[in-house]
């Protein structure tokens, strides 16, 4: 299983971080920052709508909540938390997990529990915490680089990030 | 593990049917179903357009225009069968029901020779 992409979005639709993987997602014709800035506001647009729409039609009862999202391209896994803050993560299709298939289940709930683990212990601990960070400080162009205040390569974010993901099982 | 709601959405996005399936499928006035109905309508197509990877020709294997297939949420599972000519078969159900790909062939099978005289 591949990741192509990860994503940060604020409660406003804001990106706070974002990171293109696999050399599949980067040798696609370039895009320039605008495209893919205009990208992202349609990730952010999505999954808000999508989110509306889980919630009307999910019974009484439950929690309305999103987790996956599966086209014919590949896998949108996300997770919001209470502050509003949502992670998108782009994966493909095919859950290559080993031999036990009956973990097919499970295998989506291993993704929020990575990406629960991704905000809760290298995003909370790494950025928020930093002494330097300030809410409204990230800003990020249509590359990917910071331009606010607030430089995430003054953490230890990226590193943290890339190394945990490495280390899942559905990592290539 | 129970059916909740079936909907059929024609290829310009309006609403052909709705219907609930089980008990337990939230009660959704015909008002909120059209707007369901156009809302997944778009949504489907913009899925596509916003993943990093796209299908050559945008096709997916089945010949019909790649997008949602299938959404997981807390207590819910969304699946879609886009077919050739755009009309958008949509099952949600509990999570835990099996054959949901099967069961919405079938349907797409029953609506063509039925519905469609």
């Amino acid at each position: 299983m591949t990741v192509h992409a990860f994503h940060i979005f604020d409660r406003k639709g804001k990106t706070l971080f974002t990171k293109r993987y696999s050399s599949i997602v980067k040798n696609q014709p370039v895009q320039d920052a605008e495209l893919l800035s205009e990208q992202r506001k349609l990730i952010f647009g999505m999954l808000f709508s999508l989110r509306e729409l889980v919630g009307s039609l999910t019974p009484e009862g439950e929690s309305p909540a999103l987790h996956s999202v599966r086209t014919g391209a590949g896998t949108l896994h996300c997770y919001e938390t209470i502050s509003g803050l949502r992670m998108a993560l782009y994966t493909n299709n095919n859950p290559n997990m080993g031999s036990n298939a009956r973990n097919l289940d499970t295998s989506k709930t291993s993704f929020q529990n990575a990406l629960k683990h991704i905000y809760s212990e290298l995003w909370v601990d790494c950025v928020v915490r930093s002494p330097l960070y300030r809410p409204g400080d990230i800003q990020v162009d249509g590359n990917g680089n910071d331009v606010g205040r607030f430089d995430i390569r003054s953490t230890n974010f990226e590193k943290k990030l890339d190394a945990y993901l490495a280390s899942m099982p559905w990592f290539r | 593990m129970g059916f909740l709601h079936l909907f059929i959405v024609n290829k310009s996005g309006g609403l052909i049917l709705h219907r609930p399936l089980g008990q337990s499928a939230p009660r959704i006035g015909t008002n909120e179903w059209l707007r369901i109905g156009s809302t997944f309508h778009s949504l489907h197509a913009i899925a596509a357009e916003a993943s990093p990877v796209k299908l050559p020709g945008n096709k997916n294997s089945a010949g019909a225009d790649d997008g949602i297939e299938e959404i997981r949420g807390g207590g819910l599972i969304l699946k879609c069968l886009q077919t050739r000519t755009g009309v958008k078969f949509v099952i949600t159900a509990e999570p835990g029901t099996s054959d949901l790909d099967a069961v919405l062939r079938e349907i797409y099978v029953l609506y063509s020779d039925c519905a469609l005289v």
